[in-house]
Formats: C-alpha cells, sequence, structure tokens
C-alpha cells in the first residue's frame, strides 16, 4: 500500500476526544510530499528523505505519520524544521498501540506554514552493481560497463524519484515496489589490464601426477582505478563482474565471474576469471638436515636444534604466450633464507611470493633453502 | 515432458503510461544463433540475432523467459552495426511478473535495427569421450575422440552455430539456480527463494537419449570442428551449423588419429595405487605423435585391442585428464593382472648405537634389506617403475652392483626405481638395503 494514503488527517473521532479534553491541540493536515530523495550511499541502509508543508495552528498540533505494511525502521523517523517564519517546538513522539505510525507533538506561537523534512531509513529497497567487461583477444585491455540494480521490495512505491549514490548528481527514476530496475551506470572502454596466475603452496596440492587430474592455476587480471586508466573518478563499488572475451570473429566467449571488490581510488581491482591448466606446478622438498643440536646442562638430552630444507618447484607453461606467475610459499615461524634461485618478497613472517616470468612452452625451476630454526624436540 | 516455450520478444507500440491500451507485436524469430557451451559448468553463453523494428528515441519492448533455463541477470543488447546508438537503457522487471521484463531502448535510428541479445541458459551440455584401440603389438594407437552436446534446456535451438568450450571457468552462481530465482536479483537482505530443484534435477539425470537424427541433407563427409585457444579456455567450432531440438543429443568427431604410437609402462606405488602394479599407457600431446595442434579436453577413454582376426578386445574405461599441447598423457588401465611387484623385508638389523651419559640409548641405525620380486607374465617385454617411500627423510641406501639402472630421488623421503623386464620373466629380484637414522644418529643422515 501506498505510503502517502496512511500520511492522514487524524479521525474524527479523536477530534472530538480532543476538543472536549485537549482544547488546545490543533490537528494538521500533511499534505502530498515533494523533492522525495531516495540515498543510496551506505550499502547497508537506505535513507528516503521527503519534504512537506505543514500548516500548523497557533497552540499544540499532533501531526500523524503512519506506515502501514511499509518497511520503515520506526525509531530511524527524524522530523526537521527547514522553513518556519516562527520557531515551532517539538513536543514529542508518540507511538500509537498496535499501529504502524506515530503522533508529533508539535507548538506553534502562531497560525503559519512550515516547510519540514522527514526522513526515515527503509528496509528491503537497496541497490546492487554488476559489472560486465569485454577483454581484447590479446587479454591487453578491456571495456568495463557498469549497472546499477534497484531493488524495492519495501512496500513503498517511489513514482518519481531522485535517486542519490555516494557521489556525484541525483538522477530520476522511478520504482514500484516489488520492482527491480537495472539501468546503465558507467562505461570506460580500453582500461590496461595485467594477467597474472598464483601457485599458493599452502592451498594447492604439491604434485599435480599424485592427484591424477589437473590442478587449476588460478588467474586473474588486475586493473587499477585511477585516471590514467580511464577510470579514477570514483571508488568502483562491490558487486558481480561478468568477463568476456572477443574471439576475433565477432562474438565473445564468457570468461568468467567474480565478485569485484570495492576500490577505492587508486587501488587495484582483481578479477579471478578461471582456472589454467597449461600452467603445471610440482613442488617438492628435497632435503631436510638436523643442525646445530644443542643439549641441556647433563649433556644428555637435545633441547634445541634446526633443521635446513630444500624446496624446489617446477613451472611449466604450455601456453604461446610469456606468463606471470606468483608463487606464494608458506614458511615456518622461525625461518632464515640461505639461498634462493631468485629474489623473493616477505609477503608476513609466514608467507613469500616469487614473482616468477615464464617464457612460452617453456619452464622454470625455483629453488630455495631455508633454515627452520630453533626446533624443540 | 517439459512444456516447451519460446523466449518471446514483444514490442510494446505505445509509451509506458499507457500499458494497459498497448499493441503487443511479436517479433520476427531469430535471423541467428551461436551457441557457446561449457562443460566444466551448466552454462552455456546464446548470442542471437534479431531485427528490431525501432523508432527513434525511447522505444520499449517486453522480453519474456518463462518456462526457460536462462538467468536473466545475463541478459544484454547490444547493436554492433550501430554502435554507440541503440542503447539499452534500462531492464525493469515489474512487480508480481515473474518471466517477463521491460526494456527501455534509445535509438537514434528509426527502422529496422539488427541486434545481438545474449544471455546464459542452462540445461544444454557437452562432453567429450575418447575410443583408443590398440594395434596387436601395445606399439602403436587409435585414437578417437567425439563431442556430445546433449540440449535440455526447454528450448529448441535450430541452424545454430555450435561451440564447445574446454576450460575450467570461475562461476559465483549455479545457472540453473538463477534462473529460477524471483525476483532476478534476489530480494534485499533477506532469504532467496529458490526454486530450482526441478531444473537441477533435469541436468543431474544422466539418462541417455539416443542420438536419432532429425532429417537432413545427405553429406559426404563428417562434419569438421575447428580448434582454437582464447584466454584459459579451448574453443571448439562446430562447421556450419546445428539442430538440436530440446531433448535431443548429437555426437560428432572431433579427432581421428590412426597410427599414434604409444608407451606402455607399469608402476608400482603403494601410496598412490596399494600393491597391485598399475598399468598405464603414455603418449604425448606434440607432433611427434600426431597431435599437438590443440589440448585435449578431459574426457571418459574406452581402450580396446585390435586382435589379429580384426576383432576387438575391450581393455579398460579410465578418464583422462584435459592435457594442455606438448604435456604427457598419462592413461590408467587399472591393476595389472600379468605383471606383479612385491616388496618383501628379507633382513633386518639394528646397529650403531649411541648412548647418552645416564648410559640410556641416543640414538641407532635401523639397516633393512629388501627384495623386489617382480615378474612378467606376459609376451612382451615391459618397462616397471617402482615408487618406494622411506618414513622419514634420514635414509641411505647401498644398491648391489649388478643392478641395473640405479635409483631416482623424487622427493626428501621417495624414491624410484626403472627397469626393463623381458617377456615372460618369471621372477626377476632387485635387492636393496636401507639404512634408517634413528635420533641423534640422525645428524649422521645427508
Amino acid at each position: 500500500m501506498k505510503l502517502t494514503t496512511y500520511l492522514i488527517f487524524m479521525t474524527v473521532f479523536s477530534l472530538l476526544l480532543i476538543e472536549t479534553s485537549w482544547a488546545r491541540i490543533k490537528l494538521v493536515a500533511l499534505p502530498e510530499r515533494e523533492a522525495t530523495v531516495v540515498r543510496l550511499d551506505n550499502p547497508n541502509a537506505t535513507l528516503l528523505e521527503e519534504e512537506r508543508v505543514l500548516t500548523l495552528q497557533k497552540g499544540l498540533n499532533q501531526v500523524d505519520f503512519s506506515w502501514k505494511e511499509v518497511q520503515i525502521r520506526p525509531d530511524s523517523i527524524r522530523l526537521t524544521v527547514l522553513k518556519q517564519p516562527q520557531a515551532v517546538t517539538v513536543l514529542s513522539v508518540s507511538y500509537p498501540p498496535n499501529e504502524q505510525a506515530l503522533i508529533w507533538e508539535i507548538a506553534s506561537p502562531s497560525g503559519q506554514q512550515v516547510r519540514v523534512r522527514i526522513s526515515y531509513l527503509l528496509n528491503k529497497i537497496d541497490r546492487l552493481v554488476t559489472y560486465q567487461a569485454v577483454v581484447r583477444k590479446d587479454e591487453s585491455n578491456l571495456d568495463l560497463s557498469s549497472f546499477l540494480v534497484l531493488r524495492n521490495f519495501s512496500g513503498e512505491n517511489l513514482p518519481a524519484s531522485r535517486f542519490q549514490l555516494d557521489y556525484g548528481e541525483t538522477f530520476e527514476s522511478a520504482v514500484l515496489s516489488g520492482e527491480t530496475k537495472r539501468m546503465q551506470f558507467f562505461t570506460a572502454k580500453k582500461l590496461p589490464i595485467k594477467k597474472r596466475f598464483t601457485f599458493d603452496a599452502a592451498q594447492l596440492p604439491w604434485d599435480p601426477k599424485q592427484v591424477g587430474d589437473n590442478v587449476g592455476i588460478p588467474v586473474y587480471y588486475e586493473l587499477e582505478n585511477t585516471t590514467d586508466n580511464g577510470l579514477g573518478k570514483h571508488a568502483l563499488w562491490d558487486g558481480k563482474a561478468r568477463l568476456y572475451g572477443e574471439d576475433g570473429h565477432g562474438s565473445t566467449l564468457f570468461l568468467g565471474e567474480d565478485n569485484a571488490k570495492f576500490t577505492p581510488v587508486g587501488q587495484p581491482l582483481k578479477l579471478t576469471i578461471g582456472e589454467s591448466r597449461d600452467i603445471v606446478v610440482t613442488q617438492r622438498q628435497m632435503r631436510q638436515q638436523r643442525l646445530n643440536e644443542r643439549r641441556n646442562a647433563k649433556r644428555n638430552r637435545v633441547v634445541l636444534y634446526d633443521t635446513k630444507e630444500t624446496m624446489q618447484v617446477e613451472i611449466e607453461n604450455f601456453k604461446e604466450q610469456t606468463v606471470f606467475v606468483t608463487l606464494k610459499e608458506p614458511m615456518p615461524k622461525e625461518w632464515e633464507m640461505k639461498k634462493a634461485s631468485h629474489s623473493y618478497k616477505r609477503e608476513h613472517n609466514r608467507e613469500i611470493h616469487f614473482d616468477i616470468t615464464v617464457p612460452a612452452k617453456d619452464k622454470v625451476i625455483v629453488t630455495y633453502s631455508y633454515y627452520r630454526r630453533n626446533i624443540r624436540p | 515432458m517439459r512444456k516447451k516455450a519460446l523466449i518471446c520478444l514483444v514490442a510494446i507500440l505505445l509509451p509506458p503510461e499507457l500499458h494497459a491500451k498497448i499493441d503487443l507485436v511479436t517479433l520476427p524469430v531469430r535471423d541467428q544463433v551461436q551457441l557457446t557451451i561449457y562443460n566444466a559448468a551448466d552454462l552455456t553463453l546464446v548470442r542471437e540475432q534479431r531485427t528490431l523494428t525501432l523508432k527513434q528515441g525511447i522505444n520499449r519492448l517486453e522480453f519474456g523467459w518463462a518456462d526457460t533455463l536462462i538467468d536473466p541477470t545475463s541478459v544484454y543488447l547490444d547493436a554492433p552495426q550501430h554502435a554507440g546508438k541503440v542503447n539499452l537503457l534500462e531492464v525493469a522487471y515489474p512487480p508480481n511478473v515473474k518471466g517477463s521484463a521491460i526494456w527501455t531502448i534509445e535509438s537514434q535510428i528509426a527502422g529496422a535495427v539488427p541486434v545481438d541479445i545474449s544471455f546464459f541458459t542452462s540445461g544444454i551440455t557437452w562432453r567429450a569421450f575418447y575410443t583408443c584401440t590398440l594395434s596387436t603389438d601395445e606399439k602403436t594407437m587409435r585414437l578417437q575422440n567425439y563431442v556430445r552436446v546433449d540440449n535440455r534446456s526447454g528450448e529448441d535451438y535450430l541452424n545454430a552455430q555450435t561451440r564447445v568450450v574446454v576450460g575450467k571457468i570461475h562461476l559465483l552462481d549455479q545457472i540453473a539456480e538463477l534462473a529460477q530465482r524471483h525476483p532476478p536479483y534476489g530480494m534485499p537482505s533477506s532469504i532467496m527463494d529458490y526454486r530450482y530443484a526441478e531444473a537441477q534435477e533435469m541436468i543431474a539425470e544422466e539418462k541417455m537419449m539416443i542420438a536419432a537424427e532429425p532429417p537432413r541433407l545427405f553429406r559426404a563427409a563428417p562434419k569438421k570442428i575447428i580448434k582454437e585457444g582464447l584466454s584459459e579456455y579451448f574453443l571448439y567450432s562446430i562447421e556450419g551449423t546445428e539442430t538440436i531440438p530440446n531433448g535431443w543429443g548429437k555426437r560428432l568427431i572431433s579427432l581421428d588419429v590412426a597410427k599414434l604410437p604409444v608407451r606402455a609402462l607399469y608402476r608400482y606405488d603403494e601410496y598412490r595405487y596399494g600393491n597391485q602394479a598399475q598399468r598405464l599407457l603414455f603418449f604425448k600431446n606434440d607432433k611427434a605423435h600426431h597431435l599437438g595442434e590443440t589440448p585435449l579436453p578431459d574426457g571418459k577413454v574406452m581402450i580396446y585391442r585390435q586382435l589379429a582376426d580384426k576383432h576387438l578386445s575391450y581393455v579398460a574405461a579410465t578418464n583422462t585428464q584435459y592435457i594442455p599441447v606438448e604435456q604427457e598423457v598419462e592413461l590408467d588401465l587399472g591393476a595389472a593382472r600379468h605383471v606383479k611387484v612385491e616388496p618383501v623385508l628379507m633382513d633386518y638389523r639394528t646397529e650403531n648405537y649411541v648412548f647418552d651419559f645416564k648410559g640410556n640409548i641416543s640414538g641407532h641405525e635401523r639397516i633393512q634389506t629388501w627384495q623386489l620380486k617382480l615378474e612378467n607374465n606376459r609376451e612382451l617385454p615391459v618397462d616397471i617403475e617402482i615408487f618406494q617411500h622411506f618414513q622419514h627423510p634420514h635414509w641411505t641406501i647401498q644398491n648391489p652392483n649388478n643392478l641395473p639402472g640405479s635409483y631416482e630421488k623424487v622427493d626428501l623421503d621417495t624414491i624410484k626405481y626403472r627397469l626393463t623386464l623381458p617377456a615372460r620373466t618369471k621372477e626377476y629380484l632387485l635387492t636393496y638395503t636401507l639404512t634408517l637414522f634413528e635420533g641423534e644418529r640422525r645428524r649422521n643422515s645427508r
């Protein structure tokens, strides 16, 4: 049911009651609302702001506001006086029993018209953002389109309202209760991307031969939300992104989908498309040697020792393009690198990353040896 | 039997304010349709070409997908021939209407506009399978690869350009679920009403329908399959167009190599196969094996052996993984009956004890003499690979001098022996001595 229909005069019954007991109380008409703004800038709640002109009489006025079958959070309802010839005072807010309604008691020094803004949080209405990207065949750049999806299941019809996102101008649209609407949001063409492969040794099996099935190596595209890249005007909201690839024959192939994370300006957005089976990673521990044994005072028991461990990771590239692979390698609590065939980056104490370039149809073997320090038997 | 329903596009000629009085015009059928079918997920990308008659300015169309398995959130429209001049501004899913949406299209062109409409559907599947026929001497094999497409989408696809995709795709939702979801984008922060059981059941059902071909023109040769790589996917495009009515399946040959050299190997590895030797077949996806142009998709493999009198004998069925170009294929034919490997512990000693100051044992060595008893009861010589796993990485091995080919270290606690056994070898003994260092003796291991 429409909210507006429930913004009503008080009933004749209450009028009579008031006449006899509270003679000073005047009734106020709630006119049609104006300038409705739906604020969608907070992903957790939608704020509605609407303006109304109240005709107040001198003395106490009661304004009745009800929202039957509309998903309003009652405690969020606020009344702000925007324009008043003479200052009015909101004395109290009361909630009648068993009704989805409230009554403002407003004191006015004279009979006058005041413009008020009523705002409230509305449940079951929100917006989603979705993305659609078309990637060039050589995977160097993509065209990004974004869509705004309004979902209104709040019980309140919103004909011709202004919608406000967390940046930019408001726009006008209409969304009825029960309706979902997908709108074009923005498009950005030819955004440069980088393609990356990740082998996480803590997650994936080390020996694909032992698994007996392909071990897919996750693949993602990375693009930066910067003005140089044709973006950078605002944060990219989180939402589902579907990626398509141009096939060189005027059609496209669906490459995969991922949840885009909220990406502030200047930050990279990573979109996983799928798993590569043309990159094969085989990891093996080749050596574990006990060193630096230390004994107790009686010298009859080893109380502390180190081990020297050697790891070997083979990356085979069966593709016809050079690939960039990140090896994520877990490390023990206390460790010290002794020798590494390639440079690495310490991500945190328990993980190091190797960024490896593997030429087309080639393989690279990464080996590293480290001391695991101070093991207690 | 599913109710057959067509995706319909209806043009609304009047502005939306006059919904009640509008004339509905059904558009002509699709001009062309392209199916891109995935096998790693229940997903098909449909791209159809239709000609819309548009007026300049805002046009409104109704798009309906009731009784199909289409994901309504995936529907997009573009006009490649009039890029930027025809835009799908808005898609509205009206309240209390299921399976239908109103499109708002802005057009700078008046008249007939060819447009591409793309969307995802579930219910169309494809899979690859192989038939292998070994030569009598087991040195070569005929390899045939088939592609089978099944349509249970609720929609007939007539004269569709058909492409199948090999690759592992990253999906957040099942298309079959999205197809059943109402409203299409779900409800804000509330539990969604998924009613996809029917669709799931239908897809899970592996009832094989006989692929009786509908009547068609006579063709002199089977259709070609054009293969190409794109990103992490491989695309097989079937020559010409295919008509795949709902409920029908279709099988096409994609590869046929007559004399592919193969290498047989028997492998013993208790960790993987238990205590029976496994029979394996190897070949490489490269030029030397008359392959190497495309990756081989994963699929079921049925292996037969050609007998002298042109009869066949069934060897085994297995699954093969996806094989990139230049990679070796390993077909596992199951446990071997005619080749045996049995490791036997022949001798056990402990030696070189060390003691601490209290006189307690603080270290020693365990010395094990193992005999690998090998048998080859076949008429052919066979290659055998034996994996041996040790309890920990502190070990050494002494090999007898007469051993043909020594061991290879696989990783810190695994070794591998490799040797060839002549035909009809009743018993061959391979002996090695393993020293395991325990306690403080571990310092001595290297």
